[in-house]
This record gives structure tokens, sequence and C-alpha cells, in this order.
């Protein structure tokens, strides 16, 4: 995993008989299959000189209290993301800018945050590190990728397409949750964990006035795709100017917070109870 | 989320002022309310909470701001990033439906049409993106020999796999159990039909040949085939045969008809029909409520006189004796 310096051109003879291998240096492996294709078809040279520029970084972790299903989410985002980060739990006395420390402590510039609150709920905090936008979000309907109805699988590292629905264009706050995510989610190009091949893309889809997020393994040419996973939904509460603090740029009128949906339904409950009782 | 208890206060003190006005203002009263609110002039929430009606925060000039100062913008090569509606839904044309969420909302509550939703709108962006991607020189197809650590491990993948043979034989099991039951019944219907259909030719034979015995008809068309052969030495002539018949065995069949009766479907007689039923003059209670006392006192008589013992030991006296 240590990233060796490659010189340009060089064609490793041995690099077929490693099982486990990073590409560096972007394309070389995949040289030799294009090559045939080169003859047939012309195919302009790379622009970039293959060296690793868009430096993003991405810090996930959490605080205290999360439950299995978000650990496994945790872990497999960062294996999707090769350009992530992992660090220890976050204890929840301290405050929220703490994060924004540790971030710099870590040299990421991006930072997913995830908070569990009463060990059911889960709030899931989007941020461009030093001054940049920030978005909390509530997830619901978690589902990893070790689940046995996610048939598909991916490299290890390997660049997503990003697929987003036309309504991100319609709405400010859209716009900015969609150039968060490009951001964020994006692995860079020439990354030295990343594999040169694209193939999965992620979907983010608004329907009923949240986002949902899927990935899909592209199995053939023609768009045959499977499922690979995770999965989950997004319930966008509030957008900060800052990275976890700052004015409030935007307020979710739909959103009724997990605590609030409860006492709803009890108290919903307990009124339709009294009122059978007093007819009866 | 306040209590509207501001009008619920004003008419409370209206009502004990007016104490006369009582039965006439009976609103507050909970069977009031209970019509009142079955005939839906009160909604459920209303009188109960009252939304305060908040600010939500909608900075538009911030937000756009905000955009334009973290927007990075790098080349589409390093974002991958693309913006599309779903793919054309093939089966739905096939169908003939019109793809009412084209442009509408998905509806999210149903879960296939949303996934389907999503897989088209993924879909939409690969058959986009794949000219692109091949135009900057970056490959989707892996090549064989390309070996390299996958997101999912390979013990996870035959689990996988396992559980998508398991689901597959699963099915395959019910289907043949099914034919498999469909398969008896169907025997049995057969098997049934053609029981059946032997006691009907039976009967009708029997009733035939007891019609001719009776002397009721002459004809021997019951008779096919080979029987006939064997009917036929003892049919002399019509005529003869009609007075044999007749004067024939009659006295001794008689005595035996009378005794013995005609045959045929047993009479029923011993059967229980609707008044032997509900008669109920047999009943005797003290006989059938002494079970337990009686049998005590007269165990010391001598024990078996009125009562009975029980199958396997009056089959051993039988066959004793």
């Amino acid at each position: 995993m240590s990233a060796f310096k490659r010189k340009r051109g060089r064609q490793d003879a041995n690099k077929k008989a490693k099982k486990v291998k990073y590409v560096a240096a972007g394309g070389e492996a995949p040289v030799e299959a294009e090559q045939e294709k080169n003859n047939e078809i012309t195919i302009p040279p790379p622009v970039s000189s293959g060296r690793w520029t868009n430096k993003e970084r991405v810090l996930i972790f959490s605080s205290r209290g999360i439950n299995y299903r978000t650990r496994h989410l945790m872990q497999d985002l960062r294996t999707l993301m090769p350009h992530a980060k992992a660090d220890t739990k976050m204890d929840r006395k301290d405050k929220l800018f703490i994060v924004n420390e540790v971030c710099e402590i870590k040299n990421c510039n991006k930072c997913l945050f995830f908070e569990a609150k009463k060990k059911q709920d889960l709030y899931m905090w989007i941020s461009n590190s030093p001054h940049g936008p920030s978005a909390k979000f509530l997830v619901q309907n978690i589902h990893t990728l070790a689940e046995l109805k996610m048939t598909g699988n991916c490299l290890k590292g390997s660049r997503p397409l990003l697929s987003f629905d036309p309504k991100f264009d319609t709405e400010p706050h859209f716009a900015l949750l969609k150039e968060l995510f490009t951001q964020t989610f994006s692995t860079p190009r020439y990354h030295p964990k990343s594999q040169p091949f694209v193939d999965h893309v992620f979907t983010f889809t608004i329907a009923d006035n949240r986002i949902w997020f899927r990935n899909y393994q592209i199995m053939e040419e023609d768009a045959a795709l499977v499922e690979v996973g995770p999965r989950f939904v997004l319930n966008l509460i509030k957008i900060f100017q800052g990275s976890f603090g700052g004015p409030t740029l935007f307020e979710n009128q739909g959103f009724q917070s997990p605590n609030m949906v409860r006492k709803l339904i009890l108290t919903k409950r307990i009124t339709n109870t009294k009122l059978s009782k007093d007819k009866g | 989320m306040i209590i509207d208890s501001r009008t619920m206060e004003s008419e409370d003190e209206e009502s004990l002022l007016g104490q006369s006005e009582e039965e006439e203002d009976s609103e507050l009263s909970d069977d009031a309310l209970q019509e009142a609110f079955a005939k839906g002039l009160l909604k459920p929430g209303m009188n109960v909470y009252v939304e305060r009606s908040k600010q939500f925060v909608n900075n538009v000039e911030g937000l756009k701001h905000c955009l334009a100062d973290f927007r990075k913008d790098l080349p589409w090569v390093e974002r991958l990033d693309m913006t599309n509606l779903p793919a054309e839904d093939v089966i739905f044309k096939a169908e003939g439906k019109v793809s009412s969420g084209k442009a509408g909302d998905v509806n999210a509550d149903d879960d296939f049409q949303r996934e389907m939703f999503f897989y088209r709108q993924a879909q939409a962006t690969v058959l986009d993106a794949l000219p692109l991607l091949n135009k900057h020189g970056i490959a989707t197809k892996r090549p064989d020999d390309y070996f390299a650590e996958m997101s999912k491990s390979d013990q996870q993948m035959q689990k996988i796999r396992k559980k998508l043979i398991s689901k597959q034989l699963i099915l395959e099991k019910s289907e043949k159990a099914k034919k498999l039951r469909e398969q008896r019944k169907f025997g049995k219907k057969v098997q049934v039909e053609v029981i059946q259909k032997r006691q009907k030719d039976k009967r009708a034979m029997m009733t035939a040949v007891k019609k001719y015995q009776k002397g009721m008809t002459d004809k021997l068309d019951f008779l096919e085939g080979d029987k006939k052969k064997g009917k036929d030495s003892s049919q002399a002539t019509p005529a003869s045969n009609k007075v044999a018949a007749k004067k024939g065995p009659n006295s001794k069949r008689k005595f035996k008809d009378q005794k013995f009766g005609f045959g045929g479907k047993k009479s029923g007689k011993k059967w229980n029909t609707k008044e032997s039923h509900n008669d109920v003059s047999s009943f005797r209670a003290k006989v059938a409520n002494a079970k337990g006392s009686k049998g005590a006192k007269k165990g010391a008589k001598g024990g078996k006189q009125n009562k009975r013992p029980g199958k396997s030991v009056r089959k051993k006296i039988k066959s004793r004796s």
C-alpha cells in the first residue's frame, strides 16, 4: 500500500503476477488493452500527465453510541472511497467545532461525521472543512454492502460515476448539495489508492423531499446494472454557511425530528383510545 | 406547538357567569364534542394543538454566494458527474403504458417503481458517460487478466451465490410439489370416476336382471357381447318363456319374497328419523346420572348386575364360552 513512484511508460513485467496491486500512475495496466483498440480507433492521448492534483481527502468518523449498522455503513463508505480516512470515535461531550480541528490534524478537507442519538436516530454531517458550507441530514433505511440481496461487486477504490436527478438544478440549496456531494464522493483522478477503471455509478435522486443514494455496478457496456450497495436515504435538516456552525442558510420545512414523530404517534394513539373509551 | 387554551378559557368564564345558559350552551360537554367530532365539524388534531407559524430560513442569496465561493472548476474527468433523467422504460413502452414518472415525481412509497426509477437514471448516466469516458481514455471494462482487490471479498460473493442458488432450489421444489399435488388430485379424480362408472353399470345390470327375473320385461337387451351366448341357451321362445316365468318358481319365490323381501336398498327402518331423534320419552335421568354413587353401593351386591362389561371382556367371555 506504499505509494511508490513509477516512471512514465515503464511496463512492469511482474505486474500481472501480483494478486493485489494499485496502479499509481493511472492507466498503465489498461494501456495494453487499449493499445489494441488504438490501432483501430485513434484515441487522443490523455491531456494530463498522470499526477494526482485534485487533493481531496474525506474524513469519515462517528460519535459514540452508534450501532452495528452504522458502523458497517461507515466501513463500506471507507471501502468505496479510497480518498477517505478514518478516525476514532469522538466524545459527544465535545462541541461540534472540534471536528474542524480533527480534520485539520488529519489534513482532510471534507468530512463525513455520523452522529447517533438515543441509539436510534442517525444524523450525518457533511462539510467542507475549514470554511466551506456544511449540511446535516437524518439518515434512514440503511442497507450495507454485506447484505446478501446486493449481488454486485466492484473494484476496491475504482472511480465512480456520479448520477444526479435534474431536480438538483432547480433549487439553490439542492445545487449547493450537488456540488458538495460531487466534491466529496468523486474519487480524484490518479489517486494512489484508486483503480483506473470506472465500473460503478452512484445515484442521487430526490423523491418525497429526501435524497436517495444507490450504488450500481456496471456489468455490460450496454448499461446492464447490478446493485452493489450500500443504500441509504438522507433527509435534509439544515445547511450552514460555516463548517459545523455558522449562520443557517437553509432549513427544511418538511423535516420533523424523529422525537417529534414518535411523540405525535404516541399522542395520536392516546387520543384515539380516549375517544374510543368515551364513546363506548 | 401550543395548546390553544385562549378560546376555551373565555367560554369557561361565560358558562360560569351565565349558569342559566348551561343547558343551552352544551358545546363543552363531552357528548356534544363527540357528536360534533362524529359529524366532522371538528378535525381530530385541531382542538388540541395549534401550530405556531415558524419562519424557515431560506437564504437564497447566501446559498448562491456560498456556492460560488465553494465551487471548484474541475474538468469533467476529475468529477465524473452527470445529471440526467431516467432512460426510457422499454417494458412500459411494450405494454403501451405512458411512463408517468418522466417529468413528475416518482412515488416514493411504490418500492418497485421507485427502484426502477433509480435504475433507469443510472442507466441513462452510463449510456451518456461511456462515449465521454472513451474519449478521455478511461476504460470501464476490466481485462480478464487484471486481478485486483474487490470491495466485497470472495467469501462474501460465495455466500451471495449460495443464497441465490438456494432460493432457486426452494422455488423448484415448491413447483415440483405443486405439480405432484395436482397430479395426485387429477389421478384421484379419474380413479373416482372410473369406480363410479363401474358401480353405475353394475347397478343398472342388477336392476335389469331383477326386472327380468320378476317378469317385468322379457327382453334380454341388457346382456351384451359374450354374455348373450350364455343366456341364449336358456331362452327357448318368447311366448313359452313368458308362461314359464309366470308359473315357474312361483310359490317358493313368493314365500321367500314375503319372508326376506325383494332385495334392493335397505329400508332404513332401523335408522333414526326426525321424530324418533327428538323423542326423549325413554330418557331416565336417574339411570343416566347414576354412574358413580350407585355403582359403589351395588358393587358390594355383586357387581355386574346392571353394569355391562367392556368390549374386550365381552369378547373374552364369548370366546371362552
